[in-house]
């Protein structure tokens, strides 16, 4: 069985996201780029199908400007057996996403597609969904288990109410959320010998992918500064503020 | 107080109470048996708390008045911060006034120019942290117990903490210090200057002398550039030997900013309390190491590292974060430590020695060590880089207190004497206070430490400034 693993670069989560001065968008130049962390838990789900003998190769595929090969290398370090990179400068919006990823499944064929329910630069959350409509699969988003046997998944699902356990043929879309696993540290020597790992080249330009790229960003703006607060003598200034501004 | 003193000289004490309330009617004191236990201690517990009563000043003004009351009424004090001491430099357990720094927190002013933050004595170091960051700064003194130390006990004890190797101690950011002496006088020392080439530097004579020259009771400190994105590793070592071989390795090539070890035992504990696992098989030591990595050509020079390293044999195993979560999941391996080591009262050795001697004293230690301490789990960690390891003594459960700290001080005894030989100190960062203080004269030579008698007569005639800590 192959499994094909979304694995997005986006600024670091640890990173305090700054706003470019002429509101086009946020600083990412000099900024620390990592793996989205939900993609991480991705690939760490997919090494483990691999590792129990359920899943034969894994795959990660990411689309991004042609810097990003280090971003795939650690994927590769990580553990996955290949890498794909689909070229392009723009940010891609999720319908192309899944546009792209349906060019790739029609071209590795794999049981299951793992990715992250979302990613945190632009949270939006849509790729898995419309990528198992575009596909016309099955789709199991913000699993939290994932149990694979024979041709079906068993996946557990965190919902606004608790949890969901559903079964879905496969093949299918899968997209995880935080409590699926902890993604393990990348090893010194796999990050050497992901250097040898076959890494796929593809222009966006070149796939015959419509673009869905339909929403324009007019302007950035950062959330409003909160402001600085005031000391009050005693309780009954206290009152008479909180009073002042409606809140009692 | 002891055990023989009369009731005469209680009441007299309640009587000097009394009248400090009636000199300082705003000044907030504790006398509750809960306050007065935890405001008597800090991180140690080997002592019963007992002061006579604690302050809480919001002012200068308010701490010069406790010291003139303390010189005229011939009580001790002892300053208090965020009491997170390992040594007893905070203990009051013989009736002594506790001066608690915690209501003086504020940071009182930025100067962009000089690059410096002034704050209260009483405001923790990670409240600095963040204060600085505001400013796009940093103030790079940093130790596992950010959150709640304070920086005038970071300034009391000199405290290093884990980027020593790159930004130094405590003491080379400190631009200047307000000091409260003993007969109630406020000092300006310093005054931020950067170079002041007048005589004596008391400034530099009150950082790192816990508490027994003054009250500090503001610092202005110096603020420096952040550094450059970072990345950190994680080296499974085969041997002690190759601990410093993998340091000499990382320096050549590397720009870092921490050099830790622990050993496998150490990681016992903290994946005991939680921590993600980092390598399959075990080994018996473990480097943390922390360097710059903001383009390819220095992350690329980290792996020619750590291949050069595992040819050698020096590594059996590497990780490397590829984020700063990761980053942050490493670690908390190295300073989890201490927190995962509490349950067990451990009786800790905070000691140093020239990195140069580092290699012939580990050593010389670990036999000690093992011939001394068969029976206990010990558990080695630390600053390696610079020369500093700590060596914790988990106390067996069915061990006494007082046995178990007997037997510890015994064998204190003979690492203080292996210390002197290797011209180290038996305190590197946490200062002496009450646990070190047999062991100073492995440390210092009889002429150094009654020069510092002098001083600290000088400073303190009446012996009120946080008595019997240091030297008695």
């Amino acid at each position: 069985m192959k499994i094909l693993v979304g694995y997005k670069r986006v600024v670091d989560y640890n990173v305090r996201i700054q706003v470019k001065p002429d509101g086009s968008g946020v600083v990412t130049e000099g900024v620390k780029l990592s793996a989205n962390p939900f993609d991480d838990i991705a690939l760490e789900e997919a090494l483990r199908l691999r590792e129990k003998g359920i899943a034969s190769e894994v795959v990660v595929a990411t689309i991004a400007p042609a810097d990003a090969q280090a971003h795939l290398r650690n994927g590769l370090a990580m553990g996955a057996n290949r890498a794909i990179h689909v070229v392009t400068g723009d940010a891609v919006q999720p319908l192309t996403a899944a546009r792209v990823f349906l060019k790739l499944i029609e071209k590795e064929q794999p049981q299951i597609v793992i990715l992250g329910k979302q990613a945190i630069d632009d949270d939006c959350n849509q790729t898995g969904q419309m990528l198992a409509a575009l596909w016309d699969r099955p789709q199991a988003t913000f699993a939290s288990k994932v149990e694979v046997s024979g041709n079906a998944a068993k996946v557990t699902r965190e919902v606004d109410a608790g949890l969901e356990t559903i079964e879905v043929d496969l093949p299918a879309v899968i997209t995880t959320d935080l409590r699926l696993n902890e993604p393990r540290f990348i090893k010194l020597p796999d990050i050497m010998k992901a250097k040898s790992k076959p890494l796929e080249t593809l222009q966006l330009a070149d796939l015959g992918v419509a673009s869905g790229d339909t929403l324009k960003t007019t302007n950035y703006a950062p959330p409003a500064k909160r402001s600085k607060g005031v000391m009050v003598k005693d309780a009954a200034e206290l009152v008479a503020a909180l009073k002042t501004k409606g809140l009692l | 107080m002891t055990g023989n003193a009369s009731s005469a000289e209680a009441s007299a004490t309640v009587g000097a109470l009394d009248e400090l309330r009636r000199a300082q009617p705003n000044l907030r004191l504790l006398t509750a048996a809960a306050d007065l236990e935890h405001y008597g201690r800090d991180w140690t517990r080997r002592w019963t708390p007992a002061p006579l009563a604690i302050a809480l000043p919001a002012t200068i003004a308010e701490v010069q008045a406790i010291a003139r009351w303390a010189n005229v009424q011939g009580i001790a004090i002892v300053p208090s911060g965020g009491r997170t001491g390992l040594s007893g430099g905070a203990v009051a357990a013989s009736g002594e006034l506790v001066v608690s720094f915690e209501r003086m927190n504020r940071v009182l002013d930025f100067n962009p120019v000089d690059r410096t933050l002034t704050v209260q004595p009483g405001i923790a170091l990670e409240a600095v942290h963040k204060a600085a960051a505001e400013y796009g700064l940093i103030y790079p003194v940093d130790f596992a117990a950010r959150g709640s130390c304070s920086i005038g006990g970071n300034i009391s004890t000199n405290a290093g903490g884990i980027r020593v190797i790159r930004y130094g101690n405590t003491r080379e950011w400190i631009a200047g210090l307000k000091l409260v002496t003993a007969n109630g006088d406020l000092l300006e020392l310093n005054r931020g200057l950067i170079k002041n080439s007048s005589g004596y530097d008391l400034r530099q004579l009150v950082i790192g002398a816990e508490g027994t020259l003054g009250l500090v009771v503001e610092a202005t400190l110096r603020l420096t550039d952040p550094p450059p994105a970072s990345q950190v590793m994680l080296f499974a070592v085969p041997e002690m030997s190759a601990l410093m071989r993998v340091f000499a390795a990382c320096r050549k090539r590397l720009n870092l900013s921490a050099f830790e070890f622990f050993t496998d035992r150490a990681l016992h504990h903290v994946l005991a309390h939680g921590a993600q696992k980092p390598f399959d098989e075990i080994s018996p030591y473990y480097v943390v190491t922390e360097f710059d990595a903001a383009d390819e050509a220095q992350q690329q020079a980290a792996l020619e590292v750590f291949e050069q390293c595992l040819n050698d044999g020096f590594v059996n195993d590497g990780v490397l974060s590829q984020s700063d979560a990761q980053a942050a999941a490493l670690w908390r391996l190295r300073e989890g430590i201490t927190e995962s080591l509490a349950p067990y009262k451990p009786y800790k050795n905070d000691i140093s020695v020239r990195i140069s001697a580092v290699p012939d004293f580990l050593d010389e230690m670990s036999s000690l060590l093992t011939r001394e301490y068969p029976q206990f789990d010990v558990v080695w960690f630390g600053h390696i880089g610079d020369g500093n390891l700590h060596i914790n003594v988990l106390k067996p459960a069915e061990l006494a207190d007082a046995d178990f700290v007997a037997q510890c001080e015994r064998v204190t005894k003979l690492l203080s004497e292996v210390l002197a030989r290797h011209g180290g100190s038996i305190s590197a960062e946490h200062g002496i206070g009450l646990v070190k203080k047999p062991y100073l004269a492995g440390t210092r030579s009889p002429a150094e430490i009654e020069l510092m008698r002098g001083v600290r007569r000088v400073f303190d005639p009446h012996g009120l400034m946080n008595p019997g800590k240091l030297f008695d």
